[in-house]
């Protein structure tokens, strides 16, 4: 029940110097927020940025190590096709050296190159041609040397020349 | 919510402004939620809001946004009406030019609305928030009075009196009067208000006079010497036991020439205003044995000694701090409001 004639004024906690302070509270706690927000949103981007870095940190580990696999492939290829290239440089100069060790009157039909032996086949005119121009220099190169021969239609020797190196016999030369 | 949150924080001022013929006395209480933290009062010597007055207001209620100035309305056209009904009260009083309150649902007070808005203005400086009527002060003064058996309740200040006759709570007439206008007249009011002040007193006065001759229905009494045996009749032995509540009130002091002239004064209006409530039939007249007088100004002995000898009627004066009682009054509109 109402006993005033008037109804009173408007009465608001928020006067001026109130409101002077909450302006000043709620500016200074606005920069606060947004300080923090922004340090929150960089805390976020270098976590980010870590994780990914640490990601990229494993993978680069993990292709360093495939690299050097790769590599370690690669050097082993290289040094396999080094050894086969030396060993084709070695066989083309050995196929050089056969067929300069083959006389001008044998013939060579057919040669078997083995990993550790050589087998020619060919025609001479007579054993002691095959024997003093080739056999010789043959037995000055591999260990073992089998001759067979057989006759040819115009009165020569067809010749089969088998010729081994012995596994022991290199070994115990190296 | 936030509101209330900031409310809670601030103490409350209440800041009543009491005038008491030409001083402006100022009442400041300042209140925490439960308790009175602390009264001052200070008296200044004008009717106007000075620079004197702004600074001491200001002075308190500069630390809280919740403050509240209340006055009690001095408008000369106020009064109360015995009744709530809209269709009733203009057979009291014409309200086409007032501002009036129910109160209730039993009655209705009312006051001039010229007069409500020039004491707006004439306060505007300090603002107020509270307005009050002198009968909504003295009812709720008396609130442990006015529902016993038929009294005349009256508030005695330097220059008026309000009175008012309730009977079990319900209001029977009321009266706001001006005493003694000749030194009322320092106070700073509108041409108008002046004249309807002289108009008021002049009109009362005539009337009133007028209808003290029809006071000889008091013969129906009989014989005055009967009275004498006044306190062997039940009502008035009770009455007894009320008097010994105020006993410490009945300290009254002795009256020089100028009181003495001034409780006549009031003495004369009182009379005269009971005869009027006794001769209009507008009114449900009862006889009124006692009367209660809420005394802001000090009263003297010859008032009590008047109405006594010269109306047989048991007086209580209580002494009533306006001030605080405006206080009240703002605290329990305050509650109203909430």
């Amino acid at each position: 029940m109402k006993h005033s004639y008037i109804t009173p004024r408007h009465k608001s906690a928020l006067t001026q110097d109130v409101q002077l302070l909450l302006s000043f509270f709620t500016i200074t706690i606005l920069m606060l927020f947004s300080t923090y927000t922004f340090l929150i949103y960089k805390n976020y981007v270098f976590t980010s940025e870590k994780e990914t870095v640490i990601i990229e940190k494993n993978q680069l580990k993990v292709s360093l190590s495939s690299m050097k696999s790769k590599i370690e492939y690669i050097e082993k290829q290289k040094m396999l096709s080094e050894g086969i290239y030396t060993k084709n440089i070695v066989l083309k100069d050995s196929m050089v050296n056969l067929f300069d060790l083959v006389p001008t009157r044998i013939t060579l039909s057919e040669a078997k190159l083995q990993e550790k032996g050589l087998i020619l086949y060919g025609i001479t005119p007579n054993k002691d041609v095959y024997n003093f121009m080739l056999q010789a220099p043959l037995r000055s190169i591999f260990h073992r040397t089998y001759s067979s021969f057989y006759p040819a239609k115009n009165g020569w020797l067809h010749f089969v020349s088998t010729n081994y190196i012995d596994e022991e016999d290199i070994a115990s030369e190296h | 919510m936030l509101g209330k949150f900031f409310e809670s924080l601030y103490n409350k001022v209440f800041v009543n402004i009491v005038i008491q013929g030409s001083i402006t006395s100022i009442y400041m209480q300042e209140c925490s939620k439960k308790d009175v933290l602390r009264t001052v009062q200070q008296d200044f010597n004008t009717l106007t809001v000075n620079e004197e007055i702004l600074s001491f207001v200001s002075s308190y209620i500069k630390e809280t946004p919740f403050y509240y100035v209340a006055i009690l309305d001095m408008s000369t056209e106020q009064g109360a009406v015995p009744t709530c009904d809209k269709n009733r009260v203009s057979f009291f009083h014409n309200m086409t030019s007032s501002e009036y309150k129910c109160k209730d649902e039993k009655w209705t007070y009312y006051t001039g609305k010229v007069e409500l808005y020039g004491i707006e203005k004439n306060y505007k400086e300090v603002g107020l928030d509270f307005i009050f009527s002198p009968f909504t002060l003295v009812s709720n003064f008396f609130k442990d009075k006015i529902n016993s058996d038929v009294a005349l309740y009256i508030l005695a200040e330097e220059n008026t009196l309000s009175l008012c006759i309730f009977e079990h709570s319900e209001l029977l007439f009321a009266k706001y009067l001006i005493v003694n206008t000749v030194d009322a007249g320092t106070y700073d009011m509108s041409d108008a208000s002046l004249e309807l002040i002289n108009e008021g007193v002049n009109l009362d006065e005539v009337n009133a006079l007028e209808e003290m001759e029809d006071l000889d229905d008091l013969d129906d009494f009989g014989d005055i010497e009967d009275l004498d045996g006044i306190e062997e009749i039940d009502e008035f032995s009770q009455i007894n036991e009320n008097e010994e509540e105020f006993h410490e009130e009945a300290m009254l002091p002795e009256g020089n020439d100028e009181n003495f002239t001034r409780d006549y004064d009031r003495f004369t209006q009182i009379q005269e205003t009971l005869g009027s409530f006794y001769n209009d039939k507008k009114y449900d007249s009862q006889f009124v044995q006692s009367v209660y007088i809420a005394d802001s100004v000090g009263v003297s002995s010859e008032l009590k000694k008047f109405l006594e000898e010269e109306m047989f009627l048991s007086v209580y004066i209580r002494h009533i701090d306006l001030g605080e009682e405006l206080a009240k009054l703002s605290k329990l509109e305050l509650l109203n409001e909430a």
